[in-house]
């Protein structure tokens, strides 16, 4: 393929002069050099690292938020009036006076908005693609950059500008609206400081741009800078699943980026599209809000299965089952999630659509189970080593299935009648979305970070830290479906006595989960600063990005690496009896042991 | 709850206490069902509602446990890595095994998809002879407006000695009854969990679905459900419920008229409104005039200017009041102006009053709610109360269309 230099050489001439064979991150010397060198980079491995951290520090923000909610509904808000004839109010462990109850739910519904707003649109959708999309697709690409490397630094501002909007939102008081900005409510609450709500919906808009231009980056980097050798079936399911997301992000979110703006003109001038008192139709901000936010819950999930292909092959040295039926299947998940929007809003659409959109709805849970069956396949006699990246995957296959098989009953019209806005479609997404997502992440970096920094991380506690993870989250989030199926909505301040058990056991499980979390956190900060050299290619991968050192070079490869193997071709390529130099296993791992095949 | 809206109607001294459906022995939940949804699938929509979820979670729980199950062996147990055991060769696909696997969850979801639309029609098609309830919905409270005309007065404590009250709606027993609901500001939702129906309430537009109520036990007076809005709605919506209150007929007859505190009936109200406000343009006998008759509109499709039609339902009507260029009837000039000075309660006697016109409309005195349906209750209306107007209309239950031609067809 004659075009892969051209402009990969470009980047490199404009990031540095000389030829580095050092790490990517190699200093400058000076604090100075290194901050500007790292602020005008357009190393996709720099960027990568930034958005790393940058999602990872709004992981935690959200975080803090969902603690604090959960912390709140311990107990129920009461008000009692004393021997004194004085209202007193209970229950509000969370903000609020001891006067006035709308208060401390005004801190509530400012903080679940908080947390789901943070969590979308600055962790969740730019969170795999941006990270370890941005370092690992151009090297498992065989490439030394994305396609355009001025525009991915380009999209990296974008978020964070789009990520300043929503704090100052939230400096200034934050909004209250829910993530979804369903109108007329959120067109017409704290009329007196526009300017939050404006801002945080702002936010939200500019951080679709920074998500269109990643997509479309990867995009031309998947067609055009694929190494020589490198068909598209040779390709790792990472990268199929992040081209199949990127092709959903380019095409949904100019959507959401219309609808956010009529919002705003309807918010300050009052032109009625959407506000009925206006004039306008509150379904139609659903459609279209919708239109975009069905199909972008798969650009959250797409790429956490794209991990997972990679970390149940890699980690069970085998082919993955079936390779074509997941690259075709997170294809048509792309396209059938353009569909769906409609599952969203059985409550509030007319008849017709509402049966058009429940089959279509259950067309999209094919693809999926499809995925899950060649995932489970793919152990089938294979050399199952039980560390922490795998313990992940496993997590993500036991969750992710609770949390598919759990939308059946909201696609299915009659039962979603009842479950519709509950705690059990909280409970759904989160088994989705946490359950998927996040622990497909988690998983990703622990089984990516030798590469990132050169430094293996200690393998006894990342599994003592899944454990808690899987356990913590378990008791989080199995209680609200319970919770929901009895009766209990979603974005309530207080309940009913009678819900207080579930919602007590929910709260723990949220410490459970900021524990294990916290133990991931000291490991990764351990092995950065003490953990030992990585070799480069500690589990055995044949993808490209194990060709690579560890850390890779500034250019990635030191001569441009030719495809002659499939990605999980470990029965072909390993020959029998041999004791490859090429894959040395790691010191940590407990159970070092050749990947000998025999015939 | 400090809701100044809930705050003006009165709360009386002799409403008997909450008697939570799942807490009584009648239908207090057993089992998972128990445990899923506290109480037991007490009506028939109920019941195929929860066969439905129940269904599925026998269905998902198979595929989970034998995934789950192949997962946790092979990866513990079986295949788990250990020094010096060869990797044995296995195959990367096989075609007819994905094929099944394919096809088998995708009928299975067919008919999931097909068992979710069967129950669904029941939510969305009211019986014949259904009660209709208008509720009204705003921050943070609701409110029903009775076929007789009456509005629900009675509120009760969120949980006992709590200053946060909630709206009481009383319904009859063994009744299809049919929400009709409107907002005054944002979306809210009327969700009753113990009968798995929600529907959300949106500004400027009607909504509705229906749902059976239980038959009462022998010896039990009534029997309570919560309701929860569902759709956030700002700083109350976690204190926005209600309590549905099922007591037999004869109590709902009874209390019907208590809470008639001088209410005109819907019909009566549009009548009056009509009769004010609208004969100049349009008459009621079917003739022409500067506007379409309003005789056989409801139920009717409606041909407008432009070559469609549109169903004169409800919505249709509120929006030719309030917004009337937006759909022209066909063969009249656009020349009538809105009329946003009538109220949502006028709106809604106008839109009964169009529906007793109309041959496809029900009949009068199931519109005011004097008979079940059924036909075993329906003649104590009325008897001792001050709904003296509605009375012409519902003594006339043999011939339902004749009192209202000959009253006020002309101007």
């Amino acid at each position: 393929m004659s075009s892969i230099d051209h402009p990969t050489d470009l980047a490199g001439h404009g990031d540095d002069h000389g030829h580095h064979e050092g790490p990517y991150y190699q200093t400058r010397g000076s604090l100075m050099a290194d901050v500007l060198n790292w602020a005008t980079t357009v190393d996709h491995k720099k960027i990568g690292v930034m958005y790393l951290f940058a999602v990872l520090f709004m992981f935690f923000l959200g975080g803090v938020a969902a603690l604090a909610v959960r912390l709140e509904l311990l107990e129920p808000v009461r008000a009692m009036t004393n021997a004194a004839g004085e209202t007193v109010i209970t229950g509000q462990l969370f903000g609020g006076d001891a006067e006035n109850a709308a208060t401390g739910n005004n801190t509530y519904n400012r903080l679940f908005t908080l947390h789901g707003a943070i969590m979308v649109f600055m962790f969740i959708v730019p969170s795999i693609p941006a990270s370890l999309g941005n370092f690992f697709l151009p090297i498992m690409l065989g490439a030394k950059d994305v396609a355009f490397p001025r525009l991915n630094l380009l999209s990296w501002y974008i978020y964070v500008g789009g990520s300043i909007f929503g704090v100052m939102s939230i400096v200034l008081g934050g909004v209250d609206t829910g993530w979804t900005f369903y109108t007329p409510y959120s067109t017409t609450t704290d009329a007196d400081v526009w300017g939050r709500v404006v801002l945080m919906i702002l936010a939200a808009f500019v951080l679709g741009f920074s998500s269109i231009l990643t997509g479309l980056n990867f995009i031309v980097t998947v067609h055009k800078l694929r190494a020589p050798g490198m068909g598209w079936f040779d390709m790792p399911l990472f990268i199929w699943a992040v081209y199949a997301t990127s092709i959903i992000q380019v095409l949904a979110t100019p959507v959401i980026g219309i609808t956010l703006l009529l919002l705003i003109f309807e918010r300050l001038f009052h032109v009625g599209i959407f506000d009925p008192g206006l004039g306008g139709d509150p379904v139609l901000y659903q459609h279209f809000f919708w239109f975009y936010s069905h199909p972008v819950v798969y650009v959250m999930i797409l790429p956490a299965m794209g991990i997972i292909s990679e970390l149940l092959s890699v980690h069970s040295r085998k082919p993955i089952f079936g390779y074509k039926a997941i690259a075709f299947s997170s294809l048509g998940i792309a396209a059938v999630s353009f569909l769906v929007w409609g599952h969203h809003m059985f409550t509030s659409m007319g008849e017709v659509a509402s049966v058009l959109f429940s089959a279509l709805t259950f067309l999209v849970a094919i693809p999926t189970a499809v995925k899950v069956f060649n995932w489970i396949a793919t152990l089938y006699k294979g050399s199952i080593a039980l560390n922490t990246p795998m313990l992940y995957a496993m997590s993500f296959l036991f969750l992710f299935s609770i949390g598919g098989l759990t939308g059946l009953p909201l696609g299915a019209l009659a039962t979603d009648l009842h479950l519709h806005d509950s705690y059990y479609v909280v409970a759904h997404f989160h088994y989705v979305m946490m359950g998927g997502t996040v622990m497909a992440m988690v998983g990703g970096i622990h089984h990516w970070w030798p590469k990132m920094f050169g430094r293996m991380y200690n393998e006894k506690a990342g599994i003592l830290g899944c454990v808690i993870v899987f356990l913590g989250f378990n008791v989080t989030f199995m209680s609200q479906f319970f919770l929901g199926t009895q009766g209990m909505p979603r974005r309530y301040a207080s309940y009913v006595d009678e819900f207080q058990f579930l919602h007590q056991f929910s709260t723990v499980g949220s410490w459970l989960l900021l524990i294990g979390f916290l133990v991931h956190l000291v490991n990764f900060v351990y092995s950065l600063v003490a953990g030992p050299k990585a070799p480069p290619n500690p589990w055995g991968g044949l993808t490209l990005e194990w060709e690579a050192e560890s850390p890779p070079v500034e250019h990635n490869f030191h001569t441009e690496p030719v495809v002659r193997h499939g990605p999980y071709d470990y029965e072909t390529v390993v020959p029998p009896h041999c004791d490859i130099k090429d894959y040395p296993l790691p010191e940590p791992e407990p159970t070092p042991e050749p990947p000998t095949v025999v015939r | 709850m400090q809701t100044p809206m809930l705050n003006m109607i009165p709360t009386l001294s002799t409403i008997p206490p909450l008697k939570l459906s799942h807490e009584t022995p009648y239908a207090k939940g057993e089992g998972l069902s128990g445990l899923f949804f506290r109480n037991a699938p007490i009506t028939e929509g109920v019941v195929k509602t929860d066969a439905l979820f129940m269904l599925i979670f026998w269905f998902s729980m198979f595929f989970f446990f034998l995934l789950m199950g192949l997962m946790v062996y092979w990866c513990f147990f079986k295949y788990r890595r250990r020094p010096g055991v060869p990797i044995p060769r296995s195959p990367s696909h096989n075609g007819p095994l994905e094929l099944f696997w394919t096809i088998v969850p995708s009928s299975a979801l067919l008919v999931i998809f097909f068992l979710g639309l069967w129950t669904y029609t029941d939510r969305q098609i009211a019986k014949a002879g259904s009660i209709r309830l208008d509720l009204t919905a705003w921050k943070w409270g609701w409110g029903i407006n009775y076929p007789n005309g009456a509005q629900s007065q009675w509120l009760i404590e969120l949980d006992p000695g709590t200053t946060q009250k909630v709206p009481i709606f009383v319904v009859p027993e063994s009744e299809n009854i049919e929400m009709r609901m409107m907002s005054n500001d944002v979306i809210h939702s009327f969700w009753i969990p113990d009968f798995r129906v929600k529907m959300d309430v949106f500004p400027n537009r009607y909504t509705g679905y229906t749902f059976d109520t239980p038959t009462l036990a022998e010896g039990e007076d009534y029997r309570d459900h919560w309701i929860f809005c569902a759709e956030y709605c700002g700083d109350y919506h976690s204190e926005m419920a209600g309590v549905l209150r099922v007591v037999p007929w004869g109590d709902y007859q009874q209390w019907l008229t208590d809470q008639n505190t001088g209410d005109m009936s819907p019909i009566d109200l549009g009548k009056l409104v009509h009769t004010k406000q609208c004969a100049i343009c349009h008459t009621v006998d079917g003739s022409a005039n500067t506007g379409p008759t309003w005789q056989n509109v409801f139920g009717y499709d409606v041909p407008l200017a432009d070559g469609s039609t549109v169903l004169g339902d409800a919505n249709y009507i509120r929006e030719s009041i309030l917004a009337p260029q937006a759909k022209i009837h066909q063969g009249y000039p656009p020349s009538m102006p809105p009329f946003e000075t009538l109220s949502e309660r006028e709106i809604l006697g106008v839109i009964a009053y169009i529906e007793s016109l109309s041959d496809r409309g029900r009949p009068v005195e199931e519109i005011e709610g004097t008979t079940d349906g059924d036909g075993s209750g329906g003649d104590e209306t009325g008897e001792g109360s001050e709904s003296a107007p509605a009375d012409e209309d519902t003594g006339a239950t043999d011939g339902a269309q004749a009192p209202e031609s000959d009253a006020d067809s002309e101007t």
